[in-house]
């Protein structure tokens, strides 16, 4: 009975942490319409706040907390909101999602970068060595507290909600923005609060945890999952419904480390680690017993233009072209350096498993890293000869496991996809890749593919193997989308509820395409042929693939490569920096390889800039270098040749670095206007674009000529000199096309439904139709005479469309 | 006569590249009913938008009161006495009764007044003080939306399709509200696409087509125009 009551109160006190946190979680998404997977991280960096005031720094606890709390955790929620989150509202799920998650990773590596995570950091608790008497029971004040200050912060919430205007208003916000507005409210001043609130309750329990567990950044990070958990209950916007899913969870985890003995096994699978398994748990029960969400009509998203679908032949060649490029790259460079352009490979593959998914469909995925390792680890299991069948069988695993996870969530909307998709991951973490049954000693060894006298056993065989794999699936996604399903996912992301009414099962369209995206995942774990370790495959590791895949353009083969790149060049680029560090401030020197920890995260959080990734004008010109083979080719080649110039010829690293960046930032972008061929409408004089690549080129090799290191001391003023020199050559560059990028992106025609709303139908409008139905003008003329219309087509265009239409 | 309320002049504005109002003039004066009229798409409901500060003019200016009130936030507008009632239920349809009337107070009126203006008014209200408003009848939604333009005693009332999915008997009523709140000083600008109904309230009537107002004039002699200008004659 004691130890009952043990966990009972370890339970209930932990079941208070998370219902602090979970009523951040509410509060912000009901408020802005975002749900923040940042919620975690915030809570983190208050933690670790909390220590290097209170414990680092000696300040008293009380004024630490006040501190934290009510002052920096506010003050950063209300800053995050103005500058990052306000740009995205309006926009779709999906970019909401990636930039709150972008946001996730770049703080994550923001405070690992700022507390390394290998120095223990013990924070005392509260009431250190007080406690009370309980039916026999010894209880500390710590754990009471959280108990006292959860049913504070639900009383608080319950009277701001209801009884103030401010809290009635933060409500009225979800409702209807414009009409607050109207009403002579301020949403932005609300969404700054109630995004300064949820920092501060994400503060709240983040300090109170950080008492309780030992700091780790991830781990407080990945809570994030466990409130998100708990917030499903209450459909993520009651709060009452939120508490209790925390009650739940809070008593569960904590019987579940009491009575279950961590040596018992199931099949394969130790019961130790269930308690991390069980918000997953949780979230997926709690999704199946939900009732199907309703389709709701209004609010269509803003959606980016139409991504042009490449031919079929176009994407036969460029296929090709990437097999034959990326041979040519594996036979010339250095077996150390082999290694990762073939990750770089694989990644990939893996990004393009999200073209079908998020590109075509609409819906989002946090997880592909898991079915990747799903993959990898039943080929390890089933296929040690490396052969084709078990290769099949374990892709075929990972559709199924795909089918099955995406079923409950896909009921619901794309928002709980991306929530059960993350605690998947945990759960496959926790009850599979940290398995010493299924992955002995943390790592897996992947057998390479052999069909007949082929075996891949060396890295270029691997790497030619990736490069055709994914030149062969981009060319099945190419046929899929040009083929009837493809247009039906498109039409799905366009309006679900068009297509419901035309009798598509929305459902069955959707697990199979998550199917399909899992797939391609899978076989970019069985194909691998190379060594993982389990972390590979863990959360924090299948986030950027996300977040790179939608930078890099998700709606495009060609992106989704870039973003594979972007990945495989990460490690790349910190193998070439290792010893380097940015010393900007004369006290704080962050090694290189740190700032590329936290890239992928800023990369994502920029989309929320401009959320149709389109309006920064360098983000225009990559897109457009993505949509052109000669500009991709010759961003490729450049970056290639410049590597090269310094793994074997003179170059130093720094001056590899300064021409790297100057060629990305200043001449990349411009490519495609350089290489576009002159239209016949277009009217505006003639870029110069040989004077302009001569200058591109010249300020490049300038670059890399300039001896960097050593006519400058500090790194510091090294770099901001190279930043300046880019900027200045870019603008220089676009001043001498005398075009700017922004004119790259194509006017969108104003739609014909349209025309007689902003102004009179026209003759003109009526043969424009025709031709859009791909009538000629005779055609068109002998159907208005054999109508006899032809007094009609004189005075009124109008009638003549409805002719036509005939 | 005084200078008007509200004047737009040879406004021009739009969604994103497609322009729907090509040069609006439009006039309200003080403690005067205007009716904007005309068929599906003519513009009516951006020309109110433009009016409230929701939407910026691409060209042309903005006068209440005679001052130019280019790029003014439609709160701040509102905190001046400019109430706007949109199309479709000015409501929040999740909060309550009670809840949307002190949403009302955010122009600066007091709570307890605008809750005796309108259970005053309307009864009905009164019985559903704690009822979430998205589930009161088409009619009384209407009713709550109205009391906010009756409780804060605006100088300025804009009202976008009052009619819209609601019984003829209750449309007269709303509009018998409309006479009242008019009487009391206030401007009105209406927007109606079924005409009719506003003509008997309007001192002045307007028939926008094409983003364009085509006439202006007395409800009588308006009314002629109406078919024609509905069919595209």
């Amino acid at each position: 009975m004691d130890k009952f009551l043990v966990f009972t109160i370890a339970g209930l006190s932990s079941a208070a942490i998370y219902a602090i946190a979970a009523s951040g979680l509410v509060v912000t998404y009901t408020t802005s319409g975002i749900f923040n997977f940042a919620h975690g991280a915030f809570g983190m960096l208050a933690a670790f706040g909390f220590w290097q005031v209170s414990v680092a720094w000696g300040v008293p606890t009380i004024p630490a907390v006040i501190l934290i709390v009510f002052v920096a955790a506010p003050l950063f929620g209300a800053v995050v909101e103005r500058v990052i989150m306000r740009g995205i509202e309006g926009s779709s799920d999906v970019v909401k999602i990636v930039v709150t998650v972008s946001l996730m990773v770049a703080l994550l590596g923001l405070a690992q970068v700022i507390w390394p995570p290998d120095v223990s950091r013990p924070v005392p608790p509260f009431f250190e060595g007080r406690s009370v008497e309980f039916a026999g029971v010894r209880v500390q004040w710590s754990r009471l507290l959280a108990l006292v200050v959860a049913v504070v912060v639900a009383g608080g919430l319950r009277l701001l909600f209801t009884r103030t205007r401010l809290g009635i208003a933060m409500r009225a916000v979800v409702d209807d923005r414009s009409l607050l507005q109207l009403n002579g409210g301020r949403p932005g001043r609300t969404a700054m609060l109630s995004w300064g609130l949820g920092a501060a309750l994400a503060a709240i329990s983040g300090v109170l945890y950080s008492t309780e567990q030992t700091l780790s950044a991830v781990t407080l990070t990945l809570l994030v999952v466990n409130t998100y958990a708990v917030a499903v209950v209450g459909r993520l916007r009651s709060l009452p419904g939120a508490f209790l899913g925390a009650v739940i969870l809070g008593l569960a985890q904590s019987y579940v480390t009491g009575y279950i003995n961590p040596d018992l096994t199931v099949g394969p699978i130790a019961l130790g680690n269930l308690a991390a398994a069980l918000p997953a748990i949780m979230l997926f029960t709690v999704l199946l017993i939900q009732p199907e969400a309703r389709l709701r009509s209004h609010g269509a998203a803003r959606l980016r233009p139409p991504q042009p679908v490449p031919s079929q032949r176009i994407a036969v060649f460029g296929g090709l072209a990437l097999v034959l490029v990326l041979a040519a790259l594996g036979s010339l460079i250095a077996p150390s350096d082999l290694v990762l352009v073939t990750k770089g490979a694989g990644f990939a593959l893996i990004t393009l498993s999200l073209v079908p998914l998020t590109g075509y469909a609409g819906q989002i995925s946090l997880a592909q890293l898991t079915f990747t390792g799903i993959g990898a680890v039943a080929m390890a299991a089933w296929g040690a000869n490396g052969s084709p069948l078990a290769v099949a069988a374990s892709i075929a695993l990972c559709a199924a496991v795909g089918a099955v996870i995406a079923l409950p969530a896909l009921r619901l909307s794309g928002i709980y996809l991306a929530l059960a998709t993350a605690a998947f991951a945990l759960f496959c973490t926790a009850m599979i890749f940290n398995q010493q049954q299924i992955i002995p000693s943390g790592s897996v060894q992947v057998p390479p593919l052999s069909i007949g006298p082929f075996t891949a056993d060396t890295d270029f065989k691997q790497l030619v193997l990736l490069a055709i794999l994914f030149a062969g699936t981009g060319n099945l996604l190419v046929w899929l989308r040009r083929s009837a399903w493809g247009r039906r996912l498109t039409a799905m992301k366009d309006s679900p509820v068009a297509c419901a009414t035309l009798g598509l099962n929305l459902t069955s369209t959707k697990v199979g395409v998550f199917a399909l995206s899992a797939a391609i995942a899978g076989a970019g774990g069985a194909l691998a042929g190379r060594t993982f370790t389990a972390d590979n495959f863990a959360l924090p590791s299948s986030l950027p693939v996300t977040m790179l895949a939608v930078v890099g353009g998700i709606g495009s083969i060609a992106g989704a490569f870039m973003g594979g790149m972007l990945l495989g060049a990460i490690p790349i680029a910190s193998t070439v920096f290792a010893a380097n560090a940015i010393g900007v401030f004369r006290f704080v020197s962050i090694p290189v390889r740190d700032v590329l920890t936290f890239t992928p995260g800023l990369m994502g959080i920029s989309l929320g800039r401009e959320p149709d990734g389109a309006a920064p004008q360098i983000a225009v010109g990559y897109r457009a270098v993505g949509r052109s083979a000669a500009a991709l080719a010759f961003t490729v080649g450049g970056v290639v040749a410049l590597w090269l110039a310094t793994r074997f010829g003179p170059l130093a690293k720094w001056s590899f670095a300064a021409a790297l960046f100057v060629f990305v930032v200043a001449a990349v972008p411009l490519l495609p206007l350089i290489l576009r061929p002159v239209l016949p409408e277009d009217t505006a004089p003639p870029p110069r674009r040989l004077a302009c690549a001569l200058w591109l080129a010249l300020v490049t090799v300038a670059a890399a000529v300039f001896p960097w290191a050593d006519r400058i001391s500090s790194n510091g003023v090294r770099i901001l000199l190279i930043i300046v020199f880019a900027a200045l050559s870019a603008r220089v560059a676009i001043g001498i096309l005398g075009v700017a990028p922004e004119q790259l992106r194509r006017p969108i025609p104003p739609s014909p439904d349209l025309v007689g709303v902003d102004r009179p139908l026209v003759r003109a409008d009526a043969l424009e139709a025709t031709r859009q139905m791909g009538l000629s003008e005779d055609d068109f003329e002998a159907e208005v005479e054999a109508i006899g219309l032809e007094h009609v087509t004189a005075s009124r265009g109008a009638s003549a469309v409805a002719g036509a239409d005939r | 006569m005084n200078a008007p309320l509200l004047e737009l002049r040879s406004i021009c504005a739009g969604y994103g590249t497609i322009e729907v109002l090509h040069g609006v003039d439009l006039v309200v004066p003080p403690s005067s009913v205007v009716a904007l009229l005309g068929p599906n798409g003519a513009g009516k409901t951006t020309t109110l938008s433009v009016a409230c500060g929701l939407i910026q003019p691409t060209a042309g200016t903005v006068l209440v009161a005679g001052r130019n009130v280019a790029g003014v936030a439609p709160e701040v507008l509102a905190r001046r006495g400019l109430v706007t009632i949109p199309e479709g239920r000015g409501i929040f349809p999740n909060l309550t009764v009670r809840e949307n009337l002190q949403m009302a107070t955010l122009a600066g009126t007091r709570l307890a007044a605008v809750e005796e203006v309108a259970y005053g008014r309307f009864p009905r209200l009164a019985e559903r003080q704690t009822q979430v408003a998205g589930t009161l009848s088409g009619g009384e939604q209407q009713m709550l939306a109205l009391a906010r333009g009756l409780a804060v005693d605006p100088a300025v009332l804009l009202l976008d399709e009052l009619s819209m999915g609601l019984a003829p008997l209750i449309v007269e009523e709303l509009y018998g509200i409309v006479a009242t709140i008019a009487r009391s000083g206030t401007s009105i600008l209406v927007v109606e696409q079924f005409a009719r109904t506003v003509l008997g309230v309007a001192d002045i009537a307007a028939i926008m087509v094409n983003g364009v107002i085509r006439s202006v004039g007395e409800p009588a002699s308006i009314e002629s125009e109406l078919s024609s200008a509905y069919l595209g004659g």
